[in-house]
């Protein structure tokens, strides 16, 4: 008996210990208040110093939280129970959100570094004026290949992948409007596609491509490709970036039918508790200091125009990662389509990965 | 000790490798001067170096520390005391359901338990956070104690128990002296499960994790998208290494402590 009071005595002993040593760390933890801003961010999606950096010129604490799909995050804000300030979701989860009254109006006024952020940027489709979202990092979906596993082709038309040379070489991502988008971008039509005829014709095409699938899969592109066991993936482009710091073989190309421009944008969701200190910190976000450091740390491409001046040069000619204005003519960002149609493409997607397994 | 052959040395040497093969993989490329687990470029400490200049990882993983012993702790007591009521409950049939109720937990899936848990959470109230997460490991934990304890229980003799009260024995020394001591072995198997399983549960951790408290298994998971760093790989051989220690620490006190004074369970 007495080892066991022992025992109790001890870990109770060692977990006020771990408390006192986490109070000392960090003041704040998990009290959510007037002088605390809760940051709700994909992982690794941002300079830990610039969190250190906000909070000594503003006075506010920050909580920072990290989620790993934007269905994830969507849940927690709609379940309540917790106090996010800001949330960074991608653009149709904006839309989705927006419609489900999860997210609260941005003031504009309270942003005057709005004015860094290139134009093109703002006023688009899945919030017009910018209501409830800025901007924060943007990108597109496209092929990253490997010349020296390949015979000198290159890919500037989707139509490349149906090489039968590629039998078994490609690598796709398991997401349906990026494979299903794929299929009718490659017939030009559009990405964002309701009509049926269209939609048949796409599956169809997709089918000729089944021979040359190698995977379907997620994370684990990166990884292959780095270690040059595919010649080429679809991908976005911010993954493409990783894996060309990482082995500089690699090339990346948006092909000229057209592909997905995709965005992630920073929103106060409805559950926010100081709201002063959210539209704090997007202004603080959007600073061009800030943002280029940001996006020097991230590597994904950023939207704020001042920003860009302070870039690396070699990053921002890069056209695969800042397409020109032109280039991005025939992008297309993508809609929330609605449950029904989702599930249409969904279904499809499924039919075409049976096909394939 | 009897000689074990060859080929079943060969055998154990094999498992061994294979079990312990990944681990390793990990820590060895924690060194990596690189930025990935593909190729060795050259020998660094830099990736411990920013675990402890991470104060927000520390701070996380000293989260999920204080909630694994916490809930471990409440656990192994909530579930010893069940075990108890439910071994010497007479109504055998309302005995059996509550033994099948309890397994009916441990087999049901962790996302189930966690989505029910958050839903549970927000209808009542309670704001998502340390308080919420040790509640959920609290209670995911018990029918893990219970499993352990209970088989030492249904071994133990009643008429030790008997033998006691005729002796004397008061209702508190019976329990004491008596039951504890020997199901002791069963308590610490349960505390130590709970422990574990607390340390590595994610489903339902990521449910009910909140307003800045997050254990490590959700944090690692929600780098997902931008790739998992090697200070992860070094954290993890911290971790790795902190255990070793522990449990040959532990090897040799129980060593010590196996001397003949200290026969049976009574200390």
């Amino acid at each position: 008996m007495k080892d066991i009071i022992n025992a109790i005595v001890s870990i109770i002993i060692v977990c006020v210990l771990l408390f006192v040593a986490n109070d000392y760390l960090d003041k704040s933890s998990g009290k959510a208040g007037s002088d605390t801003v809760t940051v709700y961010n994909w992982g690794e999606y941002i300079d830990p110093d610039l969190i250190k950096q906000f909070e000594e010129e503003s006075g506010y604490r920050v909580v920072y939280e990290t989620f790993d799909s934007n269905e994830a995050m969507m849940t927690k804000i709609e379940q309540g129970g917790t106090s996010y300030d800001i949330a960074v979701p991608s653009e149709y989860a904006i839309e989705k959100m927006k419609k489900n009254h999860l997210l609260l109006p941005i003031d504009h006024s309270k942003i005057p570094n709005l004015k860094n952020i290139d134009p093109y940027f703002l006023d688009l489709s899945f919030d017009p004026k910018n209501e409830y979202s800025l901007p924060y990092f943007w990108g597109t979906v496209g092929i990253v290949y490997n010349p020296s596993l390949l015979d000198g082709q290159t890919f500037d038309s989707w139509e490349a992948l149906w090489d039968p040379s590629l039998k078994g070489q490609v690598l796709l991502v398991d997401g349906a409007r990026e494979v299903i988008g794929m299929g009718l971008n490659s017939l030009g039509y559009s990405l964002n596609s309701t009509d049926d005829k269209e939609l048949q014709e796409a599956s169809a095409k997709l089918k000729k491509l089944t021979p040359n699938v190698k995977a379907i899969i997620g994370d684990e592109v990166t990884q292959l490709m780095v270690n040059g066991e595919a010649p080429v993936a679809l991908t976005w482009s911010g993954q493409a970036a990783d894996m060309m710091s990482e082995n500089d073989e690699l090339d990346y190309a948006v092909p000229e039918e057209g592909s997905n421009l995709w965005f992630d944008n920073m929103v106060i969701p409805k559950t926010a508790a100081n709201i002063d200190g959210a539209h704090a910190f997007i202004n603080f976000m959007l600073g061009a200091e800030v943002a280029a450091q940001n996006a020097d740390y991230v590597g994904y491409s950023t939207p704020n125009k001042a920003a860009m001046g302070l870039l690396d040069e070699e990053v921002t000619s890069n056209e695969r990662f800042y397409p020109t204005e032109e280039m991005r003519d025939n992008l297309e960002v993508y809609n929330d389509l609605g449950p029904k149609m989702l599930g249409k493409y969904n279904e499809l997607f499924l039919k075409f990965k049976m096909g394939k397994n | 000790m009897e000689k074990i052959s060859k080929s079943a040395k060969l055998y154990l040497a094999l498992v061994f490798i294979v079990l312990y093969a990944p681990i390793l993989y990990l820590i060895f490329y924690s060194f990596n001067s690189g930025d990935a687990m593909n190729n060795f470029e050259s020998f660094t400490w830099e990736h411990y170096a920013d675990v402890f200049s991470d104060t927000r990882l520390i701070m996380i993983l000293i989260n999920t520390v204080i909630v694994a012993l916490l809930s471990a702790l409440l656990a192994t007591i909530i579930g010893v005391f069940g075990s108890i009521g439910i071994v010497y409950m007479r109504n055998k049939s309302i005995r059996n359901s509550i033994l099948s109720l309890n397994n009916v937990l441990i087999v049901s899936p962790d996302v189930v338990i966690g989505a029910s848990f958050l839903i549970l959470f927000t209808m009542v109230g309670v704001k998502l956070g340390f308080a919420s997460v040790l509640m959920s490991h609290i209670a995911f934990s018990i029918p893990i104690v219970v499993l352990m304890v209970l088989p030492k229980l249904q071994e133990m003799n009643s008429s030790l128990i008997d033998a006691a009260a005729d002796l004397g024995a008061t209702r508190r020394d019976i329990f004491t002296r008596v039951i504890i001591p020997f199901i002791k072995p069963g308590i610490f198997a349960g505390f130590f499960m709970a422990l574990t399983y607390s340390l590595d549960d994610f489903a339902v951790t990521f449910f009910v994790t909140g307003n800045g408290f997050s254990t490590l298994s959700v944090e690692i998971y929600s780098m997902a998208r931008t790739g998992v760093t090697l200070t992860i790989n070094a954290l993890s051989g911290i971790i790795f290494f902190v255990t070793l220690i522990l449990v040959v620490g532990y090897y040799f006190i129980s060593q010590r402590g196996k001397n003949p004074a200290g026969m049976g369970g009574r200390k």
